[in-house]
């Protein structure tokens, strides 16, 4: 039954809280029916629904290097590659290729449109980041890889379903080309499957409120997430802001740093975000499309809104990203792409410098701003493989201090508890603790990094890595101080030498200890306004 | 076990102190409430047990046995009133607790807070020792004076001791605590390897810290409610409800006070369960709708799901809980108009106090309730009995303030939305609930209960497709009742990562002798006679390379085989595959030892003799006011027929039965609604 119901204020309500369900639903079938650990554990993917032009109206994700990122793919294969007019009932349409809308090879983006008495009223999507693509290394992260092509298999856009009906030649041809075929076959199955769960979602609400009250209530939605971003834009007085930050380098041209420059202007209600001054594209992976830069700029200014803002593709309406093809933000073809997420990082701690001059009072001072990356294969009887991410401390706030060891930034993970590490692998974490006197120093203090030490207990191990700001730290703001760097060292019969932070298969052996320390956040204020009460606390928890 | 003939059950929550009485001699069960008494929650149970006692005519020195569900461990939490503790830990590992496990929940937040950490560093002591994953000693546990002195200077309250790989091994903690309790006799102390023996650091110590913090906290309640024993000749047995649904006696209670953390719950869940085999539904889910939370959880094949791990206040408690949906949406709910215009209903809430602005106790924002009030479906007379006048007036005015205006619509109008914007929400937790075990909605029958439970749940079950609503008799008290027939439960658990191979059975058997000995010896503390005895065994398993685990029963343990298809079936059921050729671990064993407590039976209700014709009241629905039909639940004949829309009403309920459903009173006292084609 179609009840023409008038669409008030709560039906609209109603819907996008719907919408929302959708995606979660989504999401709970991702997370239910994928075989890898990488996406059940990780927790590294997002489902979202669309509007017919490829406007996100709800998503449900916990990694910012996702979150925003989908809307812009679906657009650019709308405008570029398959056309409104292509999409029939039952296709759904996939791919990888940083080069068409997306952000690196292991991330596989899935769309399908959803009709509704042969009108199309929405489109739903999943992103998963996939065990393996091929390419030079297991899990295709090359830190050495110069061309895109040498990062994996690249899958350009096309339906994978037509009609109902699985394209059974591409199906075969992916298996053939990746290292873990059932994995991430099984992983692309279940993307497949939460796509007709958001389908069939979207149609129980079709049905109900009918398909004009649906379009009807998408575009509300997005004008009302569009007045929350004007709202918050305009609170910020108009001018340009400027702030530049580096990253070390891209692992080829070692000791090269790699500028990420962001100019923000604020005009009334709108944002204008020029990247022109960024380096240009790196020789290595250390470079991202256009898709994660966007990302990266959306999600600093959607942090400055109310924290009740919807959040969907109206948020983006008032901001304008410039950013020339060839750099490092919007790296021309055929580069290598696949640590996006550096870049990500630093240009996020880019556009918090920017913004601190234009709304002082919220924005932290720099967090650690990278994905400390460790990868160690055991080699004994059997090869065992440990994959950790750690993390440092968050900056100091205008109101308070940072946050020891808080993920923070464009990724979100969780740790690897030692004694699972212990029990499966010829591993022994000697500490695991806060690093002290790493936080910048401010009225408020930068929160801690971390310090984690591993020992080879197998005959033979090659440890692989890739890190960053060993060379240029987390800022302070306001006249705090920067955090301390980080370092990365091999302790072998008592001597200690440093570690390349990005590394490819040191080979390590029996009773080699592996040192990391992590940065903390920088500080904001100046030190000499940190209150004494602080100054006592830090003194008694050994923070300093 | 217990020859007197009365058993009450007592459900103690924020306002009101919930009482089920079953009197074996007749079978007969009552209800009774009595409002809660926050500083000291003995109070207010034994004035309910009194008003009790003479209001259905028994004797104090008839109740046998006290059976206590209370959320004194949780509240202290919440409210941060637990002991100055330390926490003595292997050195170089100090932080692990300050550290958790980094995932963010508020991911655009630029002011984050600290994750809770219960002890902070300078009270946290490292000591020079150091395990395998096997229970092998690495580094033994040297000379500790120096710790110990330490120690002493911090002049603790309670001491938690966690030590890595100390579930494989407890010897160091064993001899850290001979340690400290030469120098600190009267200092409660809490092992890791005892009170949450499994594998995973931050999650064990956790559990440990909670443990000991709350333990002079709970001694000291237990001890008040201890001494009101033996007024007027009252003493009962008493056993407190845990967090996994079962019963515990005083001494494990004070001992390990962490496994009463998630207890509030459970009590609902159990009497689901209760309530599946007496209605004969064998997939129920089961609704709780309080005044703050809205409770979900799932009756499949008659019984309830238990997990390994719960959190309170973002604080994960590593033991076994009744497995739960929580989200922030009742009665006392929020309602508000955002700058951007959206109309939303909570997580906000006007708790208890001051609570909805129609209960007249200060509250100024209106909530779900003053949207139920305002459209009419309180009797503003009848409202808990009686016992409240409503304020209606000042219900409208706030409500008309707040969301009518904002939005431009007439105040009965918002109310309305207010109801469907909650409804959305509740139907999208039951879904999920549904969902996320590969479950359909459109197999279960929805079971309403608690105090704001049946105003929302035929609307619910429409968004969900579900065409049967149960309405049991007393929600007001139903966890009271299903604690009312639960058992002693008590949970033993080992970790160690084995292959679920043959090589590995001589460990598992080893292990599972150990833990049947340490079962029976509970058991034999509680005085359970042998026919009244079970032992379930179950196993955490995954595939190797996962990082986390299923919980899956052993009954034919230790036969491997059996193990194996019970696994690869229940992975497919709820992971929708099952990988038959991959190693498969066994991360914990687990083993409950239940004392079943008998069970008296209930007698039939006492239906009335003659039909009572239903009074009616105004009701406002999208639109305008009807006349709707208005039941007293009580005044309930076997064949009256409830056309929808209805109400049904009772003393602390009030249930609507929307347009399109029709219900009856079963024969369990019970109004079942069904939805008509």
């Amino acid at each position: 039954m179609t009840v023409p119901a008038p669409l008030g204020p709560i039906e609209i309500e109603v819907i996008r809280n719907a919408l929302n369900a959708a995606a979660a639903e989504m999401d709970v079938t991702v997370w239910r029916t994928s075989r890898s650990t990488i996406v059940r554990e990780l927790l590294d993917y997002s489902t979202a629904v669309f509007d017919t032009d490829g406007w996100n109206l709800a998503q449900s994700a916990r990694i910012p290097s996702h979150l925003n990122s989908m809307s812009h793919a679906l657009r650019e294969l709308l405008a570029n590659y398959v056309p409104s007019g292509d999409w029939g009932e039952g296709d759904v349409v996939i791919t990888n290729d940083p080069y068409c809308g997306g952000q690196h090879l292991p991330d596989i983006l899935a769309f399908k449109a959803v009709f509704h008495d042969g009108h199309r009223i929405a489109f739903v999507g999943t992103l998963c980041h996939h065990i393996d693509v091929g390419g030079l290394v297991a899990g295709s992260y090359a830190a050495k890889a110069t061309e895109i092509f040498q990062e994996g298999l690249r899958i350009p856009p096309l339906k994978i379903i037509a009609g109902g009906v699985r394209n059974d030649a591409v199906w075969a041809m992916i298996r053939q080309n990746i290292r873990k075929p059932d994995l991430l076959l099984g992983d692309l199955s279940s993307q497949l499957a939460s796509l007709d769960v958001g389908a069939a979602a979207i149609l129980r609400l079709a049905h109900r409120f009918g398909a004009e009250a649906m379009l009807e209530a998408g575009s509300r939605i997005l004008a009302m997430s569009e007045a929350g971003m004007r709202a918050a834009i305009s609170r910020m007085p108009d001018g340009t802001y400027a702030f530049e930050d580096f990253l070390d380098d891209d692992g080829i041209a070692l000791g090269q740093p790699i500028r990420l420059h962001v100019a923000v202007t604020i005009r009334g209600d709108e944002a204008s975000v020029d990247l022109s001054g960024c380096s240009p594209q790196a020789q290595g992976p250390t470079n991202a499309t256009l898709a994660s830069s966007n990302a990266a700029v959306m999600f600093a200014l959607m942090c400055c809104a109310d924290p009740s803002l919807h959040m969907s593709a109206g948020c983006y309406r008032p901001i304008t990203v410039i950013a020339p093809e060839g750099l490092v933000v919007n790296a021309r073809h055929p580069a290598p792409v696949a640590h996006r997420v550096a870049v990500s990082h630093r240009l996020l701690n880019a556009m918090m410098g920017a913004l601190h001059q234009a709304v002082p009072q919220i924005i932290p001072a720099a967090y650690y701003g990278n994905s400390y990356v460790t990868t160690f294969q055991t080699v004994a009887e059997t090869r065992e493989v440990l994959v950790e991410i750690e993390i440092g401390g968050s900056g100091g706030h205008p109101r308070k201090d940072g946050v020891n060891a808080y993920a923070s930034g464009m990724h979100n993970n969780s740790n690897i508890p030692i004694e699972m590490i212990e029990a499966q692998l010829p591993l022994t974490v000697l500490c695991y603790g806060l690093r002290d006197g790493s936080g910048g120093e401010g009225r408020f203090r930068g929160g801690l990094g971390l310090i984690r030490e591993w020992r080879i207990n197998s005959p033979r191990c090659f440890f692989t890595s890739n890190m960053d700001r060993f060379d240029h730290a987390p800022y302070g703001l306001a006249g705090g101080g920067p955090a301390a760097k980080g370092t990365l060292v091999l302790r072998r019969d008592g001597v200690e030498s440093p570690i390349p932070p990005k590394t490819d298969n040191l080979p390590l052996q029996a009773g080699d200890v592996v040192r990391l320390e992590t940065s903390g956040g920088g500080g904001f204020g100046p030190v000499s306004e940190r209150t004494p009460e602080a100054r006592t606390r830090d003194a008694a928890m050994g923070y300093l | 076990m217990e020859a007197r003939p009365v058993r009450i059950a007592v459900d103690i929550g924020g306002t009101f102190t919930d009482l089920q009485i079953l009197d074996a001699r007749h079978g007969r069960m009552v209800a009774w409430k009595t409002p809660t008494t926050p500083a000291d929650p003995s109070e207010g149970l034994m004035t309910g047990v009194r008003e009790a006692a003479e209001r259905f005519g028994f004797a104090l020195p008839d109740v046998g046995m006290l059976l206590h569900g209370t959320t004194i461990a949780t509240n202290a939490v919440l409210e941060r009133k637990l002991a100055r503790g330390v926490l003595l830990t292997t050195a170089g590992f100090e932080d692990v607790l300050e550290i958790t496990r980094h995932f963010r929940r508020d991911v655009y937040g630029l002011a984050p807070d600290p994750p809770p950490c219960l002890i902070a560093r300078d009270m946290r002591l490292g000591v020079v020792e150091r395990l395998r994953a096997n229970g092998s000693v690495e580094t033994p546990l040297g000379d500790v004076s120096a710790v110990i002195a330490r120690l002493k200077g911090l002049q603790p309250e309670a001491i938690a001791i966690g030590l890595l790989h100390a579930y494989a091994n407890p010897a160091h903690e064993l001899a850290l605590r001979d340690a400290v309790l030469a120098a600190l006799p009267d200092v409660p102390v809490s092992l890791s390897s005892e009170i949450s023996p499994e594998i995973r650091e931050y999650e064990r110590l956790s559990t440990t810290v909670l443990n000991a913090l709350l333990m002079p906290v709970v001694q000291r309640y237990l001890a008040r409610l201890e001494a009101r024993l033996g007024e007027g000749g009252f003493t009962p047995r008493i056993f407190l409800v845990q967090s996994n649904g079962g019963m515990c006696n005083l001494q494990r209670a004070a001992e390990q006070p962490a496994r009463l953390l998630l207890s509030g719950p459970s009590g609902g869940a159990l009497a689901a369960e209760r309530l599946s085999r007496r209605l004969a539904r064998p997939n129920l889910v089961a609704v709780d709708m309080g005044g703050t939370s809205f409770d979900v959880s799932v009756v499949q094949d008659h019984r309830i799901g238990l997990v390994t791990q719960g959190e309170v206040d973002r604080l994960p408690v590593r033991l076994p809980m009744v497995e739960m949906r929580t989200i922030g949406a009742g009665g006392g709910s929020i309602a508000a108009v955002d700058a951007a215009g959206r109309l939303t209903a909570g997580p906000r809430s006007a708790g208890a106090r001051p609570g909805p602005v129609c209960y007249g106790r200060g509250g100024r924002l209106p909530t779900v309730t003053d949207a139920n009030a305002v459209l009419g479906r309180f009797d503003p007379n009848f409202f808990l009995g009686g016992a409240m006048a409503l304020e209606l007036d000042a219900a409208r005015a706030a409500m008309a303030e707040h969301v009518g205006t904002p939005l431009g619509l007439p105040v009965e109008e918002a109310a309305g939305g207010v109801m469907r914007v909650t409804n959305v929400n509740l139907a999208s937790a039951v879904r999920l609930s549904l969902f996320e075990k590969g479950l359909d909605p459109r197999d279960f029958a929805l079971l309403s209960f608690g105090g704001a439970g049946g105003l929302h749940a035929t609307e619910v079950a429409d968004e969900l497709g579900i065409t049967e609503v149960i309405f049991p008799r007393e929600p007001g008290t139903l966890s009271a009742y299903g604690i009312l027939f639960s058992d002693l439960v008590q949970d033993l658990a080992r970790s160690r990562l084995l292959p679920a191979e043959p090589g590995a059975l001589p460990e598992i058997e080893a292990a599972l002798a150990t833990m049947r000995a340490e079962a029976e010896v509970l058991l034999d503390g509680d005085g359970v006679p042998e026919d009244m005895r079970a032992i379930e065994v179950s196993a955490d398993l995954r595939y190797h390379g996962q990082a986390f685990e299923l919980l899956v029963p052993w009954p034919q343990a230790p036969d491997l085989a059996t193990l194996l298809t019970r696994f690869h079936a229940e992975h497919r059921a709820r992971f929708s595959y099952a990988a038959e050729d991959e190693k498969v671990e066994i991360v914990t064993l687990r083993m409950a030892a239940i004392g079943r407590l008998p069970k008296p039976a209930e007698a039939a209700l006492p239906l009335p003799a003659n039909r009572t014709a239903p009074g009616t009241r105004k009701v406002w629905q999208r639109g305008g006011a009807t006349a709707w039909p208005v039941w007293r639940r009580e005044a309930l004949h076997g064949e009256d027929v409830i056309e929808g829309p209805a109400i049904v009403e009772e003393a602390f309920a009030t249930h609507v039965i929307s347009a399109g459903w029709r219900a009856g009173l079963d024969t369990e006292g019970a109004v079942i609604a069904r939805k008509l084609p």
